[in-house]
């Protein structure tokens, strides 16, 4: 059914068709409409069998998904931002047990100073703690992305974050097409867990393993991680069939047939660019988009693939809202590492730019992104730069630390 | 099952590691002596019986008056005149109020005249014959005791009716003469024979007829003081007054009566005279209320009775109608010394509670036996001077009251039972005290103590009904589980609880708990977190 709903609410409708067992959720904004949303459908009896835990912490809100998923349940928590990072060490445990948790992570930026409006600083953060990571461009696409995430979390037992932007996503109205049970029943198959405890048959999860086990137990974790490659794209063709949308995957390119640059970029930015690409284009700019929406495993064939570099692409600019401090872009770093191993990369190398931009909320508006790409187009954007950075106020401040 | 590799493991268990050996301390569960226990003069095992009647109506109250009979076979009495050392020693005194100690037993006592429970005699007959003179509260604790270590006990005593002081000297409206009757025939019905009107004279020759003797007299004899007085003027003593009434035949004492002394028994002819028909009782004492031996509880019935209190004063001359008063001055020694000054008093009599003599004759002139201070000398184990004749209650130097007594008659049993069978009496050696600060109050929860119902003022003054009520089954469950349980384990499971390593092991209902020294590391959080200071910890031997 289409409808016009606010985001959170559309990703709650998603979360309950999948029929979860067990929801535990701290509060955090921008995270907390969802939670709030499938509470009352637990509480009002339309969500149902299903338990909803109250939490003192986010720490426990995973640790809690954790018991719940290892004893079979079908597991859904939210967080968002310093929630993330205080529950930072059940995130890698769930993983480690290979608990296919479904997780949104409502993207926001971390303090100090605190700030609640939208990043991806947090979900960055978790890059590399075992999770998939799949960011959505629009409300349609985070509501699909969850439907999706139950089904490969739980075909290869690996804990899925669906990562959409704060207020951007969450708090915004869209149109979306709401699914029916039946749908979702079709798509989804009941949870079977790849283990079922049993108590005639008591075994210890996650106890210690030492050096002698460790690096092969990282090495499967990898492996298994690395399956959704390949399954992410079957998935989607199933989605399609059953939903008659095609939602998800592990990139999406906009215009790169003949593009010679190419901007690369993450979750709702994409329609901005997009828009701006349109207006490029129309002034006759070879210009074309590359939105990554499985960001953990890191498509980097799927990447190298799409790009085509040389034929045209030689130029890449990535659009990234979260970067390392000291270093630079994330995306960008991974890019580079995909590129590497890329044939047509070595024989035409690309100059690649790293552009962070909408940093703690700030807007990324189209006028700053065609005045940075018409930079990139005449080769004069640096290696790093930070959109709409009020250079005065840095130098001044720069200067007066360095006088100090 | 296709387990994950190195996530899901076989059972193991981190008890491989036995980290008892980081040990370098141990916590000991132990048993501290309350300070209920500590203060009994019967030697009750108090903490022990408050915590079996938590129980309730489900055998706990059957349990816990068997408990007190295992030291004192009058409970319902003592319920009742105890003056209660134990709540004065109450560490939860110092946290409310003391446990209404008192107040438990007494209902103890009263359910098990109700429900009519006994004590079987299982020991073996011993084949001895022991004598005891006096059935008051010593020579019955004594008989008691003796009976059922085997012994054939016959008690003789003077008066027509047995019971000694708790009869003739404590008034009915504190002891109830049917609550009295039925623990004392509890006590005979176990084979004591008693003889009454049968007064004794030759210590030594009761040997002959007897394997023992236990002498437990009393001191009845009332003190007289030297007073100047007129043909007219009414004196009597207030043992006899006390007797007097309890015989029906009390003595004639006017509209005004004035009580000489400031002791218990000064407080008991006072209120007794209110209740004969006087207007005006009026107590005459040397000193001041603080220094008067009297108990406070008895002072505060007295005068809300509206017996009057006359301090720092002497009776100097009585005459008809008047007594010339004269008042006193405390000396820096806090003794009252005369000023000459004198007042007059109205009363047309004049009761003397100065204090009480003992009845030594029937051991006057008795080998081997001394006397001192007005009593008989004994050895801790409360044998005379004489070979095979013992002596316990008023008779001995010390403090009288119905608990002493009853004390002393079970000290006396085990006494006579040793030398009976040629071994001396057994000591356990006492725990340390279980102090305050060794207490977890918080633990606790808030309780103020049920306070017990009192006839009113106005009912009181014009019969002799028993002036305080008693608890029912739920107020004294509740007082009951007052109880802190000082120095000894109710098995709260609060160390279970804390303990971070598991190695607290429970034994089961009433078995407590055991250290599992294998993998206790010695933190010692059960012994903070003990809400009753029951473990300690004890360096561990290296």
């Amino acid at each position: 059914m289409l409808r016009q709903i606010e985001g959170s609410r559309a990703v709650a409708e998603a979360v309950a068709l999948c029929r979860p067992e067990v929801i535990c959720a701290y509060p955090i904004t921008p995270q907390t409409h969802i939670v709030e949303a499938l509470g009352f459908k637990v509480k009002s009896g339309t969500l149902r069998p299903c338990e909803f835990l109250n939490v003192e912490s986010e720490f426990a809100a995973m640790s809690v998904a954790i018991g719940a998923s290892a004893a079979g349940a079908r597991t859904y928590t939210a967080t968002a931002s310093q929630g993330l990072l205080y529950m930072s060490e059940a995130v890698y445990n769930a993983a480690g047990l290979g608990l296919p948790i479904v997780m949104t992570v409502a993207n926001r930026a971390i303090g100090a100073p605190i700030n609640i409006w939208n990043d991806h600083s947090d979900a960055m953060s978790q890059r590399d703690a075992g999770w998939i990571q799949l960011y959505a461009e629009t409300a349609q696409e985070a509501l699909d992305l969850h439907l999706q995430a139950f089904r490969i979390a739980e075909e290869l037992s690996v804990p899925v974050m669906v990562c959409m932007d704060g207020f951007l996503l969450t708090h915004a109205y869209e149109r979306a097409e709401i699914p029916i049970a039946e749908q979702v029943d079709m798509f989804l198959p009941r949870y079977q867990p790849r283990q079922v405890l049993d108590p005639a048959q008591p075994a210890s999860i996650g106890a210690m393993v030492g050096p002698e086990a460790f690096t092969e137990v990282r090495y499967l974790s990898h492996a298994r991680e690395s399956r959704a490659l390949d399954l992410i794209p079957d998935v989607v063709a199933e989605f399609g069939k059953v939903f008659g949308r095609d939602s998800g995957g592990l990139v999406r390119g906009y215009h790169l047939d003949d593009a010679e640059t190419v901007i690369v970029a993450l979750g709702s930015v994409l329609g901005t660019i997009k828009d701006t690409v349109d207006e490029l284009r129309a002034d006759g700019m070879r210009i074309g988009v590359l939105g990554v929406t499985t960001f953990r495993p890191f498509p980097a064939q799927a990447v190298c693939d799409a790009l085509a570099i040389g034929r045209p692409t030689k130029r890449l600019v990535v659009l990234e809202r979260a970067f390392a401090t000291g270093l630079g872009g994330i995306v960008s770093a991974d890019l580079r590492m995909a590129l590497a191993g890329d044939r047509a990369a070595a024989l035409h190398p690309p100059v690649m730019s790293t552009v962070v931009a909408g940093l703690g909320g700030r807007p990324i508006t189209r006028a700053s992104l065609r005045n940075m790409l018409h930079d990139a187009a005449a080769g004069a954007l640096e290696p790093l730069s930070f959109l709409d950075l009020d250079k005065d106020l840095v130098q001044v401040q720069l200067q007066a630390g360095r006088a100090g | 099952m296709n387990k994950p590799f190195a996530i899901t493991l076989d059972v193991g268990s981190s008890r491989a590691n036995k980290t008892g050996s980081w040990r370098t301390e141990r916590p000991v569960y132990t048993d501290r002596l309350p300070p209920c226990n500590n203060a009994c003069p019967a030697g009750e095992n108090i903490q022990q019986w408050l915590y079996q009647a938590e129980d309730g109506a489900e055998g706990g109250y059957e349990a816990a008056w068997r408990q007190i009979m295992a030291d004192n076979p009058l409970p319902a009495v003592m319920g009742r005149v105890c003056y209660r050392p134990c709540e004065t020693a109450c560490n939860r005194a110092q946290l409310d109020e003391a446990v209404g100690i008192n107040s438990v037993e007494r209902f103890l006592g009263d359910e098990a005249i109700k429900q009519g429970w006994t004590v079987p005699v299982d020991a073996t007959p011993s084949g001895k014959r022991v004598l005891v003179v006096g059935c008051g509260p010593s020579g019955l604790s004594a008989a008691y005791h003796l009976t059922r270590l085997g012994h054939a006990v016959t008690i003789r005593d003077a008066n027509d009716r047995p019971g000694g002081m708790m009869r003739f000297g404590i008034p009915q409206y504190r002891l109830p003469r049917g609550v009295l009757d039925a623990e004392i025939e509890r006590i005979l019905a176990m084979g004591v024979t008693l003889e009454l009107k049968s007064t004794v004279h030759d210590g030594e020759a009761l040997l002959k007829e007897f394997d023992a003797v236990f002498v437990a007299a009393g001191a009845h004899i009332g003190r007289r003081a030297y007073i100047p007085a007129g043909d007219s003027a009414r004196i009597l003593d207030a043992v006899s007054l006390l007797h007097g009434v309890e015989e029906d035949e009390p003595p004639l004492l006017g509209r005004r009566v004035a009580v000489y002394g400031g002791g218990n028994t000064a407080m008991d002819a006072a209120r007794t005279a209110r209740r004969l028909g006087a207007s005006e009782a009026v107590v005459v004492y040397r000193r001041t209320r603080d220094r008067m031996p009297a108990h406070d509880v008895e002072v505060r019935e007295a005068l809300d009775e509206g017996v009057t209190m006359r301090w720092l004063s002497t009776v100097a001359r009585a005459d008809g109608g008047r007594l010339l008063i004269e008042k006193m001055q405390l000396d820096d020694a806090g003794f009252p010394q005369p000023t000459g000054e004198f007042t007059e008093l109205a009363a047309d009599s004049l009761v003397l509670a100065l204090g009480q003599n003992a009845d030594l004759s029937v051991l006057e002139g008795v080998s081997g036996i001394t006397f001192d201070d007005g009593g008989v000398q004994v050895s801790p184990d409360l044998m005379t001077g004489h070979p095979g004749i013992f002596a316990g209650g008023d008779m001995v130097p010390g403090e009288r009251t119905v608990t002493v007594a009853i004390g002393h008659g079970k000290k006396a049993a085990r006494s006579i039972d040793a030398w009976l069978r040629g071994t001396s009496a057994s000591h356990q050696p006492r725990h340390d005290l279980a102090p305050f600060g060794d207490l977890n109050t918080w633990y606790y929860e808030d309780a103020p103590v049920t306070v017990r119902p009192e006839l009113e003022a106005a009912r009181r003054v014009s019969t002799f009904d028993e002036v305080v009520g008693g608890l029912d089954r739920a107020t004294a469950l509740y007082e009951a589980r007052r109880c802190l349980s000082c120095g000894n384990c109710f098995e709260c499971d609060n160390c279970y609880g804390v303990c971070p390593d598991n190695a607290v092991i429970k034994l089961g209902p009433g078995q407590r708990y055991e250290i599992d020294y294998a993998y206790c590391k010695g933190c010692g959080m059960c012994v903070t977190e003990c809400p009753s200071g029951a473990i300690t910890m004890e360096p561990e031997e290296t």
